[in-house]
C-alpha cells in the first residue's frame, strides 16, 4: 500500500514548480508556525496549507497530516495539563502526585493547544511537502552541492521503501501459509528483512562500483587556455559549465509568495501580529496586525492554484461540431 | 486483548490514588487571607497595599499576585516580568528585577512554585541588584516571620543576649506585644534575633556574614574597625559606602545562612545604638524597609539613596 505522503506526479504548478520554488513557499509558511504563537495565525497557516495542499492535488496527505496532528495535539494537550501547574484559572486538583502537576489550569489546556496547533502547522507543511515536490529532482537540485550526501540520500530514499515492500510481502507470505501455521514473530521477520537490506545493499555497492561512482568527479576541462584563439562559446558551454536546472513558469510565482510570506511574517512580529500569551492568564492580541496578517496568509493557500486553460477562438468548436 | 476486568481494576485504582492525593474540582476551599504588598527600590515608594481574603488551597503566589495586579510573565509563566507595567530590565547599566519575599524571608523556588497556606505576607519590591543579586531576609514583614508560620510550620524565636543590657528586655517586650513568647535557650530551628553590640555579636558566624558585604548577607552597612571599636557605615543601592554612622550608630537587620531560619540582628557601635535598635522593632518603623540603622534617634532606611 502507497503512502499518503508519498510523491505522485501531477501537472499541477506546485508539483511543476522547481524544487526551489516549492521549498521557498512551503518553507516560509513552516518558518510562520515555528515563529508564531498566535492561535490565529498559526490557524490561518495551517488553513493556507490545507488549501495549497487540496489545490494541488494532494488530499489524502492533507488528510492524513490532518489526522496525525490532530492526534499529536491532543496527546501535548494532555501531556502538558498533567505536568504544566501555571496558569491563574485551576479547573481541577490534583493532590499531591509524583511527576504531575498538582493542578489542571484552563492555561496550560490553551498552551498545550496552541503548542499542538504549531506542530499540526508544521506537520501539514512537510506532509504536501512530501506529497507535490519530486524528491529526485530536489536531490538532482542538491548534488552540485554536496554529491556524496546527494547520493546517500538517493540511495536511502530508494531503498526504504523497497525494505518497506519486502516486509508487507514476507507478512503476506506469512499469513499465506493459513491458519493453522505457527504465527511468525516479529524478530524473526526483522532478522529475514534485515538479512535480504544486507544482500541488496552489497548488489546496489558492486553496481556503484561497475559504473564508477568510487572514482573522483570529472573536472571541467579547461578549453579556453587550451585553445585560447579559436574556442568557441558554445563548445565551452558544453563542456566546462554545469547543466542549467529546468525552469518552471509558476517559480515566480512561488517565489513571489515565499518572500512575500516572510517578510510579512517578520514586519507583523515588530508590529506586535503575534500577541498572545498563555501565562498567568490567556491574553489573545486580535489587532489589525494580526487580522491583516492571519489574511495574507490564508490567502497564500491559494498559489498553487490551476490557471483556467484559456479557450481561444481557433481552438474552440462550433457548438454543433461537440461531440 | 487487555481483559476488560483488568481496565476496571486500573480504573478504579487510578481514581482511588487521585481521591486519596486529595483531588477534585475548581480551586479548592478557602483558607483565609494574605497581606499583599508590592513596591519599588528596596521599599521605598509603595505601590499596593491590600489584605487579599480569599485565597484558596490551590493558590500559590503568582495566582495571589495576578488576581491583584496587571503581571506579566516570563520563562513559561515562571517568573515575573512585569507589574502593572512596571517591567523588569536590564541596560544603562542597572538591573532591575521584581524580587518577593514571603514573611520577610527570600523565597528559594519560583512564585508559581510557592503554596500559599493563609496567613502570609507576601511583599514583592522592584529593585535594582547590583550591589547585591540575593537578600535572603528582610525586616519590613514585622511581625513576620515571628509571628506566622514561615516555612508552614510554627518556628521557636530565641532571643540570644550578647551583652545588650536592657535592650535584650526590650527586644523581648516587643515581641510579646505581637504574640511571641522567647522559648529558653536555642532551638537549631529557632528564628534567632541577636542583640549586643558588633563587637559581640560578630562572633555569630551568621552574623558575621555582614562583615562580608551586602552580596553575600543581603545587608547593605559594613562595620570596620575604628580606634580600639568599631564603627558603621551606610551601604547605597550599589553596594558602596554612602554615607559614615558615628559612635551612637545602631542597626536592624536580617539575615540568612542557605535554606536555615532567618536571623536578625540588633546590634549597634555602643550601648546606645544597641537601645536605639532595640526600640525601632515595631510596624511604624520598620515596615517595608530592608534593614534600618539609627543615630541619636534619626532613623534611615537601607540601603541609603
Amino acid at each position: 500500500m502507497r503512502s499518503p505522503f508519498a510523491y505522485r506526479p501531477r501537472s499541477g504548478p506546485l508539483q511543476s514548480a522547481s524544487p526551489a520554488a516549492a521549498v521557498a513557499y512551503l518553507g516560509s509558511l513552516a518558518t510562520v508556525g515555528f515563529l508564531y504563537s498566535n492561535p490565529i495565525v498559526l490557524a490561518a497557516t495551517g488553513a493556507a496549507l490545507v488549501l495549497a495542499g487540496l489545490l494541488a492535488g494532494a488530499r489524502d496527505a492533507v488528510r492524513a497530516a490532518l489526522w496525525m496532528g490532530l492526534t499529536l495535539a491532543l496527546l501535548i494537550v494532555a501531556v502538558n495539563v498533567l505536568v504544566v501547574d501555571r496558569g491563574a484559572t485551576v479547573l481541577v486538583r490534583l493532590g499531591q502526585l509524583p511527576l504531575l502537576s498538582d493542578v489542571i489550569t484552563a492555561e496550560a489546556l490553551a498552551a498545550g493547544a496552541v503548542i499542538g496547533l504549531r506542530a499540526a502547522v508544521v506537520l501539514l507543511a512537510f506532509a504536501v511537502y512530501s506529497a507535490c515536490v519530486d524528491p529526485d529532482r530536489v536531490l538532482r537540485a542538491l548534488r552540485p552541492l554536496a554529491r556524496r550526501s546527494a547520493l546517500t540520500a538517493t540511495l536511502v530514499s530508494r531503498l526504504v521503501p523497497v525494505a518497506a515492500a519486502d516486509a508487507a510481502r514476507l507478512r503476506d507470505a506469512a499469513r499465506l501459509r493459513g491458519p493453522a501455521a505457527a504465527p511468525v514473530g516479529r524478530a524473526a521477520l526483522a532478522r529475514r528483512l534485515l538479512a535480504g537490506s544486507l544482500d541488496r545493499a552489497v548488489d546496489v555497492a558492486a553496481t556503484l562500483e561497475l559504473r564508477g561512482y568510487s572514482l573522483n568527479p570529472p573536472r571541467p576541462t579547461p578549453v579556453a587556455t587550451l585553445f585560447p584563439p579559436y574556442t568557441s562559446k558554445k563548445r565551452c558551454d558544453r563542456r566546462g559549465e554545469r547543466p542549467r536546472a529546468r525552469r518552471s513558469r509558476y517559480d515566480r510565482r512561488f517565489y513571489v509568495v515565499g518572500a512575500l510570506v516572510l517578510i510579512a511574517g517578520v514586519a507583523g512580529k515588530l508590529l506586535g501580529a503575534d500577541a498572545f500569551a498563555e501565562y498567568p492568564a490567556v491574553q489573545l492580541g486580535v489587532g489589525p496586525a494580526t487580522l491583516a496578517l492571519a489574511t495574507l496568509l490564508a490567502l497564500s493557500g491559494l498559489t498553487p492554484l490551476s490557471p483556467r486553460p484559456r479557450r481561444t477562438a481557433s481552438t474552440s468548436l462550433p457548438a454543433g461540431w461537440r461531440s | 486483548m487487555i481483559p476488560r476486568r483488568g481496565i476496571a481494576v486500573a480504573i478504579a485504582l487510578l481514581v482511588g490514588a487521585l481521591a486519596a492525593a486529595g483531588c477534585g474540582f475548581g480551586p479548592g476551599k478557602d483558607l483565609g487571607g494574605v497581606r499583599l504588598t508590592v513596591s519599588r527600590d528596596y521599599g521605598h515608594t509603595s505601590l499596593l497595599e491590600r489584605e487579599v481574603g480569599d485565597v484558596t488551597e490551590s493558590d500559590t503566589v503568582m495566582r495571589v499576585l495576578e488576581r491583584n495586579a496587571e503581571i506579566t510573565t516570563r520563562y513559561g509563566g515562571g517568573f515575573v516580568q512585569s507589574i502593572d507595567g512596571l517591567e523588569a530590565q536590564e541596560r544603562f547599566g542597572r538591573s532591575s528585577d521584581w524580587f518577593f519575599y514571603v514573611d520577610g524571608v527570600e523565597s528559594p523556588v519560583g512564585a508559581a512554585d510557592y503554596s500559599l497556606r493563609g496567613g502570609e505576607w507576601v511583599w514583592w519590591d522592584y529593585r535594582n541588584w547590583e550591589g547585591a543579586m540575593s537578600v535572603p531576609a528582610v525586616v519590613g514583614s514585622w511581625p513576620q516571620p515571628f509571628a506566622g508560620s514561615y516555612g508552614g510550620h510554627p518556628h521557636p524565636v530565641a532571643v540570644e543576649c550578647l551583652g545588650g543590657g536592657a535592650a535584650c528586655a526590650t527586644v523581648r517586650s516587643k515581641l510579646r506585644a505581637v504574640g511571641v513568647e522567647a522559648a529558653a535557650g536555642s532551638a537549631a530551628d529557632a528564628i534567632r534575633v541577636l542583640v549586643g553590640p558588633w563587637q559581640r555579636v560578630r562572633d555569630d558566624p551568621v552574623a558575621a556574614q555582614i562583615e562580608s558585604g551586602p552580596q553575600r548577607s543581603g545587608v547593605f552597612a559594613e562595620f570596620g574597625r575604628a580606634r580600639g571599636g568599631y564603627a558603621m557605615r551606610g551601604l547605597g543601592e550599589d553596594g558602596k559606602a554612602a554615607a559614615a554612622f558615628g559612635p551612637g550608630a545602631g542597626l536592624v537587620a536580617a539575615t540568612r545562612r542557605g535554606e536555615a531560619p532567618p536571623v536578625w540582628v540588633v546590634t549597634g557601635v555602643g550601648p546606645r545604638g544597641v537601645a536605639d535598635a532595640a526600640a525601632l522593632l515595631d510596624t511604624a518603623h520598620l515596615r517595608d524597609r530592608y534593614a534600618v540603622a539609627v543615630e541619636d534617634g534619626r532613623e534611615e532606611a537601607l540601603p541609603l539613596r
